[in-house]
């Protein structure tokens, strides 16, 4: 039946006539008023300040009150030093302690009886699971090496010293470590491209000091909780906010304008935006002759970068050529630092002709000339056409995005996990610089997705005396080599035969979940550390029971917010779990005990050493003591509020600015002219005609025939979960009602005979999933939505939505390599279906 | 009065020997009741969870069989005192009757509390901390008072013939031509008191619902009159069902002239019960606004109407029917089947309003109230349609039971015949 | 075993400090408001006041509603899908209906305006879950279920057979300390704080930003007030 939505608020004119009322309904009452205190709070134990650390990189500092033992609430400490951060947590993290004392909770250790995937194991005692894990892996290690063994854990800005475990006895042991960032996807691949950095994220706080949102494929309402009421903070200013996203988000709920955007299309939509403002004279053209590679000349022969070398004999590598359009003449700028040569204007248009050192002449183009004839042919019309948003919108949004000052742009996890989502990433990061809004609160290019940046130098605790694990990215374990795969990676010789999973769900929430449960042929040992019975542990040989983060002691930060906090043990580990560094000492120990001493470190010590690593003069960590952090969260020495590029664009240091853990010379690599690059000369943007902002078409469509495979499926993020981490928990599942819903357009669903709880498979050719429709117009046409992280136990059919998405690698993010800040991310939401329905609501 | 002695040995005198239906009857009402009290036990032990209410439906089977009793018990009273206030002298011969039938039902009615509440334990608070703003006391007070009003006319009207029998039910007092002269001027003043009583009794059940601003659909003026006058068609119908049964046992005697008589009676409170619920659906329904959900349209056309038609054709139209015309019910068999159906219509009448009343919260929005409960996916609801599960019908039954024997022992052994004088 | 101690007690002096209540008048009347713009449907409210209150599964004192076709569905009534949220708990009505009907005055108003329930004397009739045009009460229908048992919260459990509802967290404000779910808003929706001053933040943002009430038309005073959505600027 239809519901008649009346709206049920009225004006609040009455209040007067209170107490009139309240009065005759009290006044018969002569009798039975004697009741008892119920005022008084129940007493605790303890209340410990730790922090909260699933894989949303938030890092909100919690209160764990502990009351017998057990954790009986979980409330934000909300004692932040400042003011704006608190409470800071979401309704995930407080009720976190229903999976702490949960039904899933892995109490003991566990060794396999039945098949892999059966979930048939026997308890077993600590020393027999780390006697036969230690055994297995000596035996793998004497056979194939130990680089065969990966490691794949969450991402560590979660735990510095747990995670940091990880990779210290990854060192020690000659473990291969997988990645997380760039195998989540969440890698901004334009950021690297274009500015050399992994990522460059505004702190959370400086929203509010926009005048301009523009969220790209980003919906913090329901994925970034702690942190959205910034963006209110800005419109209760005056701000506006426009949303672009195929789906009506919760974002876009609250949002000035929605714009509907086809999914895979945002590269289109902002370069038809930097087309507009140019044509509009609305653009900074300073700012890009300054700060970017904008006025370096190009050779139109060979499609690099005129450098002195070409014109001078014995000329510099590192210094490039611009044509001043003053004096007509080559000039030339060095890497030391930013700007331009006092008195000189550079040309950022025309083709020149330039005599080399050979003689020979060839023809020039700034930078920009290439840039600027790409975006010629993004009229409005024709990204109409690509993106489904009218001509006049993004006209519209064009000029109101470059007359207000500052804007900002926050693209999630929506426009980044595509295939070509660098190439979004390079059309935004295009449309800040020459909108003057790089370095500037807030205004920005800011990518929140999967926070990872590590912001203190954990180099001393991961690296036992400088030993490095090798990194491998995790793609690679799923896919084997590429043919394009960097040669700086350290793909074993003999591929993998052993996995450790820890603190993740893998055999669930892995890109092309199929393809990487076929690696399972070849392993010889799978082990998996966790609290929780996830669909990954039942593919486990052995289970090691984790302590949650309020069992153990760590170091956390994240970029959203500028304060190191530290995890604190509110409870002993329940049941028999341990520490992650708990476990890998002991392993260690049975596998190399000459290298068994670097372990013997106890958490408060690996603290000490990362604090001490970036305590030097403007280090990260300057002053901070662990006392300190006992008490409660400390600013890290970052300017307030936390912007990037501060010293680039303030003092004119060159690109890019250090990433941690990478050390500079790696990431300025990325960059040759070290300034911020919309023109890449390196040989494979040049063969697959990337070497300026573009666009293309979605990766899958070459896979799945869009003409056969009509609809996209976009798997975002859940408000209810973060991944698959509080899938079980009992209090939300409350609330959602625990059934995974596909979101489908009316018009997708009525041309398929789909109604609203109609049991449908999703499939294409790489696997199927079985679950519920929602018949919505919050659903883009063409577009279905099933939000990533639903329990394999939670669908009808199937291992997940991953059974559909892909792996596949650009071979783009393999022009370079530094671990998860130049390699291969993931582009889950580039996928093509169809859908069918399976039986009729009410049936199932 | 052969009959009479026939009836004896088919009976108590049989018992002593074998057991007869009558030992059948009360064995099998005995048995009911067993069952019942154990799963009313079953119920206090578990919590309300093991019916099928829930926060969105909190009121059902149990409340609803308290208001339909309390409406029963109306019939007899009224009926008893119009007799004597409007010199309605056809009445006499079922008078007694009557008045034994409202003061079972009125007694089953607060019985039915019992089973619903949630501490029945607790019920003396009421006593102890009274609301004087809550109709639920004002109902408690005159239910109680209803309860002594007509246990008291039960004893005036049979205690001369319990006198003159040397029952101890006279408490004492004989059977003198001065006496039955007190009982009648009694009768005179209590008649005055129980007719209004009996109005007050199902007005005051009415503002139970009827008070409720949150409730739309029952928040309106006619909730009392409509009370009353569905009072009058079901105790009515039930003083008619219950004296063509107890006149086929041999225990009370008039010709089928009353019968036909109170059926063209139940037909007059039919029409009015039938105007009210016009005039309400009518009202509602005009504006075409829907208001709270639209309970109106809920009842004419969504979910609700197979009962609410039901009630119309099969509770009041058929009945009314079968009534109007003297032919047909001329026929004792005629107006019994009307009585019955009127009954089961009011019942309907009852279920509707409840259910109806609280089929969706009343911000209606998404995802609705919390159910109180764990159920498979979400712990909120919009609406629910509410069965009352095996437990409510069995502690009902129990109930009903113990009102039949009650009954049954009361026509067995109470002088429901007047005597002639 | 060590004695425990008032969680409020054990807070850190900046928790403490901004969990604090505004200094209230000399006879305090305690009101929300909630900023319907900022609403975002999280739920932290609700889950804390389960956490907070041992409120058990099947059971919530504060839920969200969708102004929408569905939880977190919009709607597209007026052509184009419209979304909003409205946190719904106990409205401390000044006129509250649910003390009117209860029999035994097991819920009542306290002198500070808050509706309380004495579960030491309710009866269980549920007259009041009629009465209460919100639907913001929960009967105890049976033994708890909790999550695999966990007991949670600062205050006792409700006894099996009666009525239970959000207190306003009336053993917070004895010591001086907002209700949970103000606390725990991360999106800083709800405010706390005395009606009867007309200086408080609440009384001033009524004022200012027209706080309005939840069925109104119903006369049920609410001691709870919402702010109206801002008016959106269309590119």
């Amino acid at each position: 039946m239809k519901l008649s939505r009346r709206r049920f608020l009225k004006g609040a004119a009455a209040v007067g006539a209170t107490t009139a009322a309240a009065a005759g309904g009290t006044a018969f009452v002569l009798l039975g008023r004697d009741h008892p205190d119920v005022a008084a709070s129940a007493g605790v134990d303890r209340v410990v300040r730790t922090t909260c650390s699933p894989n949303c990189t938030g890092s909100c500092g919690q209160l764990a009150f502990v009351r017998d033992e057990m954790v009986v609430k979980v409330q934000q400490a909300a004692d932040y030093p400042d003011a704006a951060y608190n409470p800071r947590g979401c309704m995930k993290g407080i009720s976190y302690h229903t999976l702490i004392h949960g039904a899933d909770r892995i109490l003991k250790p566990l060794i396999r009886t039945g098949e892999r995937g059966s979930g048939e194991f026997r308890e077993a005692s600590w020393d027999e699971v780390l006697e036969r894990v230690a055994g297995d892996m000596k035996r793998i290690g004497q056979r194939w090496g130990y680089d065969s063994i990966h490691v794949f854990g969450q991402v560590p800005g979660s735990g510095y010293i747990q995670k940091g475990a990880n990779y210290r006895a990854s060192a020690l042991l000659g473990l291969t470590h997988g990645t997380s960032f760039d195998f989540n996807g969440d890698l901004p691949m334009g950021m690297p491209i274009t500015f050399g950095v992994q990522n460059a994220e505004h702190e959370a706080k400086d929203w509010a000091n926009s005048r301009f949102l523009l969220l790209i494929g980003a919906n913090p309402v329901e994925t970034r909780i702690p942190d959205v009421h910034f963006l209110f903070d800005a419109l209760e200013k005056g701000a506006r906010m426009v949303v672009v996203d195929p789906n009506f988000s919760g974002t876009a709920s609250k949002a000035d304008a929605w714009l509907q955007i086809r999914p895979g299309t945002d590269a289109a939509l902002g370069l038809a935006m930097a087309r507009e403002i140019l044509a509009a004279d609305l653009g900074d053209l300073d700012f890009l002759r300054t700060y970017t590679d904008a006025p370096l000349l190009v050779r139109l022969d060979t499609g690099l970068r005129l450098r002195e070398r070409d014109v001078v004999a014995g000329g510099s590598e590192e210094r490039f050529a611009f044509r001043d359009e003053r004096s007509g003449e080559i000039g030339w700028v060095g890497t030391k630092r930013l700007g331009m040569p006092r008195g000189s204007r550079a040309a950022l248009g025309g083709t020149y002709r330039v005599r080399l050192a050979d003689g020979s002449r060839v023809e020039v183009a700034p930078g920009f000339e290439l840039v600027r004839r790409e975006l010629e042919t993004w009229t409005l019309d024709r990204a109409e056409q690509v993106t489904g948003i009218s001509a006049d919108r993004i006209e519209r949004l064009a000029r109101a995005y470059a007359t207000s000052k500052p804007a900002a742009i926050l693209m999630g996890g929506g426009s980044n996990h595509w295939f070509h989502g660098d190439l979004t990433g390079r059309a935004m990061g295009l449309l800040a610089a020459m909108t003057g809004n790089i370095g500037v609160s807030g205004g920005g290019f800011s990518v929140y997705v999967g926070q990872y940046k590590v912001r203190v130098n954990v180099g001393p605790w991961n690296n036992p005396d400088g030993a490095k694990a090798h990194i491998v990215p995790s793609i690679y374990f799923v896919r084997g080599r590429s043919e394009t795969m960097h040669p700086d990676v350290p793909y074993p010789e003999h591929g993998f035969h052993g996995l450790v999973v820890t603190f993740a769900n893998m055999f669930v929430q892995a890109p092309d979940v199929n393809r990487l449960h076929e690696t399972l042929r070849e392993l010889d040992l799978v082990v998996v550390v966790d609290h929780q019975m996830t669909e990954t542990v039942k593919w486990a040989d052995v289970v090691l029971p984790a302590a949650t983060w309020y069992e153990k002691t760590d170091l956390t930060a994240t970029p959203l917010h500028p304060f190191l906090q530290l995890q604190q043990a509110a409870i002993e580990p329940v049941g028999e779990s341990r520490t992650e560094l708990w476990m890998w000492r002991e392993l260690v120990k049975r596998i190399a005990p000459d290298r068994a001493a670097a372990m013997e470190v106890t958490e408060d010590e690996a603290i000490e050493m990362i604090l001490a690593a970036g305590g030097d003069r403007g280090g990260p960590t300057e002053g901070i003591t662990l006392a300190q952090l006992r008490d409660g969260p400390v600013r890290l020495n970052v300017p307030d509020p936390d912007i990037p590029f501060l010293a680039q664009i303030n003092d004119l240091e060159p690109f890019p600015p250090v990433s941690l853990p990478a050390p500079l010379e790696a990431t300025a690599a990325f960059l040759p002219t070290r300034r911020i690059e919309f023109y890449k000369e390196e040989e494979r943007f040049r063969e697959l005609g990337e070497t300026v902002p573009t666009y293309r078409d979605p990766h899958d469509d070459g896979v799945h025939d869009p003409s056969e495979w009509p609809l996209t499926l976009l798997t975002p993020h859940s408000k209810w979960r973060i991944h698959s981490t509080y899938g079980n928990n009992p209090w939300l599942a409350e609330i959602h009602g625990g059934r995974p819903k596909v979101l489908i357009h009316p018009d997708d669903a009525s041309a398929r005979g789909i109604e609203t709880d109609d049991l449908i498979e999703v499939y294409n050719t790489r696997g199927s999933i079985t679950a519920w429709a929602e018949v919505s117009p919050a659903a883009g046409v063409g577009a279905v939505t099933l939000p990533e992280g639903w329990w394999p136990r939670d669908f009808a059919a199937g291992k997940g939505v991953n059974e559909l998405t892909t792996s596949e690698v650009n071979p783009i993010h393999e022009v370079h390599f530094v671990a998860n800040m130049w390699s291969p991310s993931t582009g889950w939401k580039d996928c093509r279906c169809e859908v069918r329905r399976v039986e009729e609501a009410g049936r199932a | 009065m052969t009959a009479h002695v026939d009836v004896d040995r088919r009976t108590l005198g049989g018992a002593r020997r074998r057991i007869g239906p009558f030992g059948l009857w009360i064995g099998f009402l005995l048995l009911v009741m067993a069952v019942a009290f154990g799963t009313w036990i079953y119920q206090v032990s578990n919590g309300l969870g093991v019916t099928n209410l829930r926060n969105t439906v909190m009121w059902g089977q149990y409340i609803l069989f308290f208001m339909f009793f309390v409406g029963l018990s109306a019939g007899g009273l009224i009926v008893a005192s119009s007799g004597r206030l409007f010199g309605a002298t056809r009445f006499s011969p079922i008078v007694r009757l009557a008045v034994v039938e409202a003061t079972v039902a009125v007694m089953l009615a607060a019985i039915f509390l019992f089973p619903d509440i949630g501490r029945p334990e607790r019920l003396w608070h009421i006593f102890r901390y009274p609301n004087l703003t809550s109709p639920m006391v004002w109902d408690f007070t005159i239910v109680a008072a209803y309860f002594a009003l007509s246990a008291a006319y039960v004893w005036l009207y049979t205690r001369a013939d319990l006198a003159a029998a040397g029952s101890p039910l006279a408490l004492g007092t004989a059977d003198t031509p001065e006496s039955r002269a007190r009982d009648d001027r009694w009768k005179g003043i209590l008649a005055w008191i129980a007719l209004p009583a009996a109005v007050l009794l199902h007005s005051i059940t009415a503002w139970i619902f009827g008070l409720q601003i949150s409730r739309g659909f029952w928040y309106t003026a006619i909730m009392a009159p409509m009370f009353v006058a569905s009072a009058l068609v079901s105790g009515l119908a039930l003083v008619i069902l219950l004296a063509l049964v107890v006149r086929r046992f041999g225990r009370l005697h008039f010709d089928d002239g009353l019968v036909s008589y109170l059926g063209a009676l139940l037909a007059v409170f039919i029409s009015v019960e039938a105007f009210f619920v016009l005039s309400e659906a009518l009202t509602a329904a005009y504006p075409g606004a829907p208001f709270e959900g639209d309970p109106i349209a809920r009842m004419l056309t969504g979910q609700f109407a197979p009962l609410f038609w039901f009630e119309v054709i099969v509770g009041l139209f058929v009945p009314f029917v079968l009534l109007a015309r003297r032919s047909w019910r001329a026929s004792p068999r005629v107006v019994a089947v009307a009585a019955g159906i009127a009954i089961i219509g009011i019942y309907v009448h009852r279920l509707n309003l409840v259910l109806n009343g609280l089929a969706i919260s009343p911000i209606g929005l998404p995802p609705g109230v919390s159910v109180g409960t764990v159920q498979d996916g979400s712990s909120f609801a919009m609406s629910n349609w509410y069965v009352p599960s095996l437990v409510e019908w069995i502690i009902v039954a129990g109930v009903l039971a113990f009102g039949a024997l009650v009954f049954t022992f009361a026509a067995r052994w109470l002088p429901l015949q007047p005597r002639q004088h | 075993m060590p004695e425990r101690r008032s969680p409020v007690d054990l807070l850190s002096p900046v928790s403490r400090a901004y969990g604090e209540l505004e200094p209230p008048s000399e006879h305090p009347r305690w009101g929300m408001v909630v900023d319907t713009e900022r609403c975002i449907g999280c739920w932290s409210c609700g889950v804390i006041c389960k956490s907070e209150n041992n409120v058990p599964l099947g059971m919530w004192w504060n839920r969200i509603l969708t102004e929408g076709d569905g939880l977190d569905v919009p709607t597209s009534e007026h052509g184009h899908p419209e979304m909003s949220w409205t946190p719904l708990a106990c409205q401390h009505c000044d006129n509250a209906p649910c003390t009117k009907v209860c029999p035994v005055q097991a819920t009542y108003i306290r002198e500070d305006g808050v509706v309380m329930m004495d579960n030491t004397r309710c009866i269980g009739c549920r007259y009041c879950m009629i009465a209460c045009p919100y639907g913001v009460r929960t009967f105890n229908w049976g033994a708890p279920d909790r999550p695999n048992g966990l007991e949670t919260g600062m205050v006792e459990a409700r006894p099996v057979g009666t009525v239970e509802k959000c207190t306003f967290c009336v053993h917070r404000l004895e010591e001086g300390q907002v209700p949970s779910c103000v606390w725990s808003c991360p999106a800083g929706a709800r405010i706390f704080g005395d009606l009867n001053d007309p200086d408080s933040r609440v009384s001033r943002l009524i004022r200012d930003r027209s706080g309005e009430m939840l069925l109104e038309e119903k006369g049920t005073l609410p001691k709870v007030r919402y702010l109206p959505a801002r008016r959106r600027q269309e590119l």
